[in-house]
C-alpha cells in the first residue's frame, strides 16, 4: 500500500532564508507522525506547503501516490487533506454546528439553484450532513452537546475551540489529518485528554501528521518522531530514541544558549 | 500643436497635479501606516478650502488696500484653515477611527463613509449649498510670457508652494524622530508598538500632516478656480486617490508622481475629442489581445513541468487562452483538474474580461466621437485607468511588488 | 466582533426571543399585505403607498447588497451601477425611445442578466484584490456606469432621460396603479426574502460567511474562494437588476440622476443598520432609513398638530421647527452619523443575525465554568514557557 503522504525533497526559500530544505518523510497509513524543532525551525512552513498556502520551489507532494504539489488549499483539502492552525481560526460568529458543516464543505454538492429553491434532494443532504456533523461532535463527549452546538463558536472555551477545530478538520473525510500545536495553551489535564482522543482517531484508522511542542503529548501519541532545525530534518525514528538523539537535544539548547546570550 | 501651446499645457498640468499631489499625501499617508483608505479625507480638503475662503471674506480684503496687507489677509487665512483643518482631521481619527482600530477592515471603511457624508452634510448646513468664491483681489491676476505663451503668475505660486511642502515633508519623513517613528509603525505597527513608539501619537501626526497638506491643496484649488462648493472634494478626492494608486499607495513620492501623471493626462486630453481617444483604447485593446493570444501563452508554457510537456497539451494551452470563456466554465464544471490549467483558465479569463472592459470602452467613445473631453469624460478615464491599473499592476508604478498579507 | 457571541442580553431581548419566529414572520407578512387596505378605507393618504413602494425597492437592494457585504464580508460601493442597469434594460426595451415593446417576463429576466453579467465584469478581475480596493474599484465602476448612461445620447437620450415606459402587464394584469405596485414588489421582496435565506441556510451561504470569518481558514476548508466571491457578486447584482426593472416600470420614466453614487452609500447605511448579514435586519434597516423622513415631516406637520392643535409649536425655537418640518434637508446627515454610532457603538446592528436566528435556550453553567477554568489555564501555560 502507497504511503497516504510522501514529500520528495521538498523546498522553499523566502528571499535568502530556506526556510524548508530538501526534506523528505512518509506517512504511512494509520501511523501518527509527530514533528519538533525549536521555533523557526519550518515546521510551520512545511505544513503550509503541504495544504498549498505555498507552492514549493521544488520538490513533490504525494497523497497517496498522487501529486498536489501546485494545487490550491481548497483543492488540496477536497484531495484529503485537512489541518489545523496553531493560532486559532475558527468562523467565531457562525455557530459550533455550522463550523463543523463548513468543513465538509467539500463533501456536500448543494448548488446554488437547488439551495435557492430547497429541492427535495438538498434538504435530505443537509440533514444528512447535520447528523453527520453532529456525529463528528459527539467525539468529544460532553463538550458539544445539545444547546451548544447552536452557540456562536466564539462564545466557547479555549480549550473547547481547540477541540472544534479538529471537528472542523475532521468532517472533511480526511486521508491525513495535519495537527498544528493541537494542545497549545492548554492544561496538562486537557492536553492528556485531547491526546488520548487523537489515539483513539487513530485507532479509528485515522492517519495524522501533527506539530507540538509538549513532549509529554509527542512520546505519549506518536508512533513515529521526526525533528527538525534550520528547515533540515536532523533526526526520525522512535520517539525515545529520537527524543534523547544528541542532536536533538543540541538544537534545542544550542537555541536557548543563544537566546540567552 | 506648436511648442507654445505645449509648454502652456504642461505649466497647467504640473499646476493641477501639484494640487492633486497634496491631496493625495494624505491618503498615501495614512494608507501607508494603517491600511486604511479615508474615505472622508477628500471632504476634510473641502473644508480647509470652504474655511480660507470663509476666512478671507471675513478679513474684508479688497483691492483698496496695499499688496503687503492682501499678502497678510492670504497668510492669515490659511494658517488659520491649516490650523481648523489639522483640528478636523485630529478629531475624526480620535472620535471616529481610533475606537475601531484593530476591527476587521470593513468596519473603518464603514465609518469614514460615515464620517464622509456627515462632513459633505454638515457643510451644506453651515456654508450653504452654494458655490464659495474667494475675494478675488488676493488671486495674483499677472500673467508672464514665457516661451511665447501667457502663463498665470498664480501657476508659479502654487507649483512653489507645493514643492516647498513637499520638501518639508520628506524632510520630517527622512530626517526627524517622528518621521522615523512613522516610518517604523508603517513598516509593522505591532513591532513599532513593542519598540516603545508612541503609535497612537504617531498615527494622530499622521491625520494631522495628511489634513493640513490637504488645506493648503483646498486654498490653492480655490484660488485657482475662483470657487469652491460643499461637493467639491468627492471628485477631487477620488482622482488624488486615484493618483495614489497609480503611483503605488503608501508611497511618498509615488503619490507625487501619480498625480502628475494624472494631471498632465488630463490637460493635455483637453481640447482632444472622444473620437481620437477611442484610438487610444483600440490601441490598448490591440495590445490586450496580442498579450492574451501570443504572449501570455508563451510565458505559461514555461510553467509546464518537464514530464509532462506534450504537443497535445501545449495545444490545450494555447486554445484555452483563446477561447477562455468557454474554457473557464468548462475548467470550474470539472470537479479535478490539473492545477496548471485552472490557473491558466482564470488567468485566461481575466485578461479576456480586461479586454472587453477596453473593447466596451471603445465602443463608448466611438458612439460619442465628436463630443469634447469635458471634465465627465475625464472623470471616466480617471476611473478607467484606476481600475486597469488596480487589476493588471495593484501595486502601482513605484509600490513594490508586495503579496497579500496572509 | 467576536465579542457580541457571549453578550448577555437584556431583559426585553430575552423576553422577545421567547415569542417563536414564525409569529413575527406572519404578523409581518400580514401587515404588509393588508397596507394598502387602509388607504381603500381612506384612513390613509396615497403617499404613504408610494413611500411603501419607495421603501420595498430599498429593501429589494438592500437585501441584494447584504449578500456581498453582509454574508461575503465585500464592500461595494457602486451598487447602484447594477440597479441602473437593470433599469435601463427594462426601459429601452419597453419604451417608445427605441421601439421597442417586450412584455414583462422576458424583461425582467433580461434585466437580472445584464446587471448580473456586469457583477461577473466588475467581479472576476477585482475579487482577488484586496478588499478595501474592491470598495473603490465599484465605486469607480458605479460612475463610469453613470456617466456612460448620462453621456451615449444616441441611446439613453442623455440627462432628459427615458420617458413614458409601458405599463407592465402580467398574464393579463396591468399593473397601473400605486397599489398594484406596491403588491407586485411586495411579491418580488418575498420570493427574493425566501431565496437568500435558504441560500444562507445553505452549503453556498455557510461558504461566504466563512470567507468572510475568515478567508485562510475557509479555503483550507474546502472552499474555492474566487469562485464563491463572484457567485455571492453576480447574485448580488441579479438581485439590484430585478428592482432596477420594478423600479423602472413603476416610475415610467427614469434618468441618471436616479442612480447616484449617494444612492450606493444609503444602501450602505441600511445594510450596516439593520446588521451585517441579517435578511431580517436588512428589511428593517432599509424600512427604518427610508421612510423616517417622511415619518417625521408628516409627524411634525400633520399627525402632531391634529392632536395638539395646529400651533402646538409655536412656542419651539424657529430652528426646531424648521428642523422637524423640514426634515428631508437633515436625511443625509441622519444616515452618516448613523453609519457612524452604529458602527462604533454596535457593530452587529439593529438585529443581529445571531440574535435573529439564536434558539432560545438556558444559560449552560458549565460554560462559565469552563471559561473560567480556561482563563486561568493560559496564564498557567505562560509560566510553564517561560520557565
Amino acid at each position: 500500500m502507497a504511503p497516504v503522504l510522501e514529500l520528495v525533497g521538498l523546498t522553499k526559500a523566502f528571499g535568502g532564508l530556506t526556510a524548508v530544505n530538501d526534506m523528505s518523510l512518509t506517512v504511512e497509513p494509520g501511523e501518527i507522525v509527530s514533528i519538533i524543532g525549536p521555533n523557526g525551525s519550518g515546521k510551520t512552513t512545511l505544513f503550509n506547503l503541504v495544504s498549498g498556502i505555498y507552492e514549493p520551489d521544488s520538490g513533490d507532494i504525494l497523497l497517496e501516490g498522487e501529486s498536489i504539489a501546485g494545487l490550491r488549499p481548497d483543492q488540496i483539502q477536497a484531495k484529503g487533506i485537512s489541518r489545523t492552525f496553531q493560532m486559532l481560526r475558527l468562523f467565531s460568529n457562525m455557530t459550533v454546528l455550522e463550523n463543523v458543516l463548513v468543513g465538509m464543505h467539500s463533501r456536500t454538492k448543494t448548488r446554488l439553484l437547488g439551495a435557492m429553491f430547497r429541492l427535495p434532494w438538498v434538504t435530505r443532504e443537509e440533514k444528512e450532513a447535520v447528523a453527520r456533523a453532529q456525529e463528528i461532535l459527539a467525539f468529544f463527549p460532553g463538550r458539544f452537546s445539545g444547546p451548544r452546538q447552536s452557540q456562536p463558536a466564539a462564545s466557547l472555551s479555549y480549550a473547547n475551540r481547540r477541540r472544534l477545530e479538529i471537528a472542523r478538520a475532521l468532517a472533511g473525510e480526511p486521508r491525513i489529518l495535519l495537527l498544528d500545536e493541537p494542545v497549545a495553551g492548554m492544561n496538562p489535564a486537557e492536553s492528556l485528554e485531547v491526546m488520548q482522543q487523537i489515539r483513539e482517531l487513530r485507532d479509528r484508522g485515522q492517519t495524522i501528521l501533527m506539530i507540538e511542542h509538549d513532549m509529554k503529548v509527542v512520546l505519549g501519541a506518536s508512533d513515529r518522531l521526526i525533528a527538525m532545525d534550520h528547515g533540515v530534518k536532523i533526526a526520525e525514528g522512535d520517539p525515545q530514541d529520537v527524543a534523547n538523539d544528541p542532536r536533538v537535544v543540541e538544537a534545542y539548547l544550542g537555541q536557548r544558549d543563544a537566546a540567552a546570550s | 500643436m506648436s511648442f507654445e501651446q505645449v509648454f502652456s499645457l504642461t505649466v497647467s498640468g504640473v499646476t493641477v497635479g501639484m494640487i492633486y499631489a497634496l491631496i493625495a499625501l494624505g491618503y498615501t499617508m495614512v494608507y501607508g501606516v494603517l491600511e486604511f483608505i479615508n474615505f472622508a479625507h477628500g471632504e476634510v480638503f473641502t473644508f480647509g478650502g470652504i474655511m480660507a475662503a470663509v476666512v478671507l471674506g471675513w478679513t474684508g480684503v479688497s483691492d483698496a488696500m496695499p499688496i503687503w496687507l492682501r499678502v497678510v489677509c492670504l497668510g492669515g487665512a490659511l494658517v488659520a484653515a491649516v490650523l481648523a483643518t489639522v483640528g478636523l482631521g485630529l478629531a475624526i481619527e480620535r472620535l471616529a477611527y481610533r475606537p475601531l482600530r484593530g476591527r476587521s477592515r470593513i468596519i473603518p471603511l464603514l465609518a469614514a463613509i460615515g464620517v464622509s457624508i456627515t462632513l459633505q452634510q454638515l457643510m451644506i448646513l453651515v456654508f450653504g449649498p452654494d458655490s464659495i468664491i474667494v475675494p478675488p483681489s488676493v488671486v495674483p491676476a499677472q500673467f508672464v510670457t514665457l516661451f511665447g505663451s501667457r502663463i498665470r503668475v498664480l501657476a508659479f505660486i502654487i507649483i512653489g508652494i507645493s514643492l516647498l511642502l513637499m520638501l518639508g515633508l520628506t524632510y520630517i519623513v527622512r530626517s526627524t524622530r517622528i518621521g522615523k517613528a512613522m516610518r517604523a509603525t508603517s513598516q509593522d505597527i505591532e513591532a513599532a508598538q513593542m519598540m516603545g513608539i508612541e503609535t497612537n501619537h504617531v498615527i494622530a501626526f499622521t491625520f494631522a500632516v495628511g489634513s493640513g497638506l490637504a488645506a493648503v491643496g483646498g486654498l490653492l484649488v480655490t484660488m485657482y478656480y475662483g470657487s469652491i462648493r460643499f461637493d467639491s472634494g468627492y471628485i477631487y478626492g477620488l482622482k488624488a486617490f486615484t493618483a495614489a494608486v497609480l503611483g503605488g499607495i503608501g508611497n511618498i513620492p509615488g503619490a507625487v508622481v501619480g498625480s502628475l501623471i494624472l494631471g498632465l493626462a488630463e490637460t493635455y486630453g483637453v481640447g482632444l475629442n472622444l473620437g481620437l481617444l477611442m484610438w487610444f483604447f483600440v490601441a490598448g485593446l490591440a495590445a490586450g489581445l496580442y498579450f492574451q493570444l501570443v504572449r501570455a501563452p508563451k510565458r505559461r508554457l514555461k510553467h509546464i513541468r518537464e514530464e509532462d510537456r506534450t504537443p497535445a497539451y501545449e495545444r490545450e494551452i494555447m486554445r484555452l487562452y483563446r477561447l477562455a470563456p468557454v474554457y473557464a466554465v468548462r475548467v470550474a464544471l470539472a470537479k479535478r483538474t490539473d492545477a496548471l490549467m485552472a490557473v491558466s483558465a482564470r488567468h485566461a479569463l481575466q485578461l479576456t474580461l480586461g479586454n472587453v472592459f477596453l473593447a466596451v470602452m471603445a465602443i463608448v467613445f466611438f458612439l460619442n466621437g465628436h463630443a469634447q473631453i469635458d471634465p465627465q469624460w475625464q472623470n471616466v478615464i480617471a476611473f478607467a485607468v484606476m481600475m486597469i491599473i488596480l487589476l493588471f499592476r495593484p501595486s502601482g508604478l513605484l509600490g513594490e511588488h508586495s503579496q497579500e498579507k496572509v | 466582533m467576536a465579542k457580541s457571541g457571549g453578550k448577555k442580553r437584556g431583559p426585553i431581548a430575552t423576553a422577545l426571543g421567547r415569542v417563536p419566529r414564525w409569529v413575527y414572520l406572519t404578523a409581518a407578512l400580514v401587515l404588509a399585505v393588508l397596507f394598502p387596505l387602509l388607504h381603500s378605507a381612506g384612513l390613509m393618504d396615497m403617499l404613504w403607498i408610494r413611500v411603501a413602494i419607495r421603501s420595498l425597492t430599498f429593501v429589494l437592494l438592500a437585501l441584494g447588497l447584504n449578500v456581498v457585504m453582509g454574508e461575503t464580508g465585500l464592500l461595494n460601493l457602486g451598487y447602484v451601477a447594477f440597479f441602473a442597469i437593470g433599469a435601463y434594460t427594462t426601459a429601452l426595451l419597453s419604451s417608445p425611445s427605441l421601439g421597442f415593446h417586450w412584455s414583462f417576463w422576458p424583461l425582467l429576466v433580461l434585466s437580472m442578466v445584464f446587471a448580473m453579467l456586469a457583477g461577473l465584469l466588475v467581479g472576476l478581475p477585482t475579487l482577488r484584490l484586496r478588499g478595501d480596493y474592491l470598495a473603490i474599484v465599484t465605486l469607480a465602476f458605479g460612475e463610469i456606469v453613470r456617466t456612460v448612461f448620462l453621456n451615449v445620447t444616441s441611446i439613453t437620450n442623455g440627462a432628459a432621460g427615458i420617458p413614458a415606459i409601458y405599463t407592465p402587464n402580467i398574464f393579463g394584469w396591468v399593473v397601473t396603479e400605486p397599489p398594484q405596485f406596491y403588491y407586485l414588489i411586495l411579491f418580488f421582496v418575498v420570493v427574493v426574502v425566501i431565496a437568500l435565506t435558504n441560500v444562507k441556510n445553505s452549503r453556498v451561504g455557510r461558504a461566504w460567511n466563512a470567507l468572510r470569518e475568515d478567508e485562510i481558514a475557509a479555503i483550507h476548508s474546502g472552499i474555492d474562494a474566487t469562485r464563491a466571491k463572484i457567485l455571492a457578486m453576480v447574485i448580488s447584482a441579479g438581485v439590484a437588476g430585478l428592482a432596477g426593472c420594478l423600479f423602472a416600470y413603476y416610475q415610467s420614466f427614469i434618468n441618471p440622476t436616479y442612480f447616484l453614487f449617494m444612492q450606493s452609500v444609503i444602501v450602505v447605511c441600511m445594510v450596516v443598520l439593520g446588521g451585517m448579514g441579517s435578511i431580517p435586519g436588512a428589511v428593517i434597516g432599509a424600512i427604518v432609513l427610508d421612510s423616517l423622513p417622511d415619518v417625521i415631516r408628516a409627524t411634525f406637520s400633520d399627525w402632531l398638530p391634529r392632536v395638539f392643535g395646529p400651533t402646538f409649536m409655536a412656542s419651539w425655537p424657529a430652528w426646531l421647527q424648521s428642523f422637524f418640518t423640514d426634515f428631508e434637508k437633515y436625511r443625509l446627515l441622519l444616515f452618516g452619523i448613523v453609519v457612524v454610532l452604529v458602527v462604533i457603538f454596535r457593530p452587529e446592528g439593529l438585529l443581529p443575525d445571531t440574535l435573529w436566528r439564536s434558539e432560545t435556550h438556558e444559560e449552560d453553567p458549565r460554560e462559565q465554568e469552563y471559561t473560567r477554568q480556561t482563563l486561568f489555564d493560559i496564564d498557567e501555560g505562560n509560566q510553564d514557557l517561560e520557565a
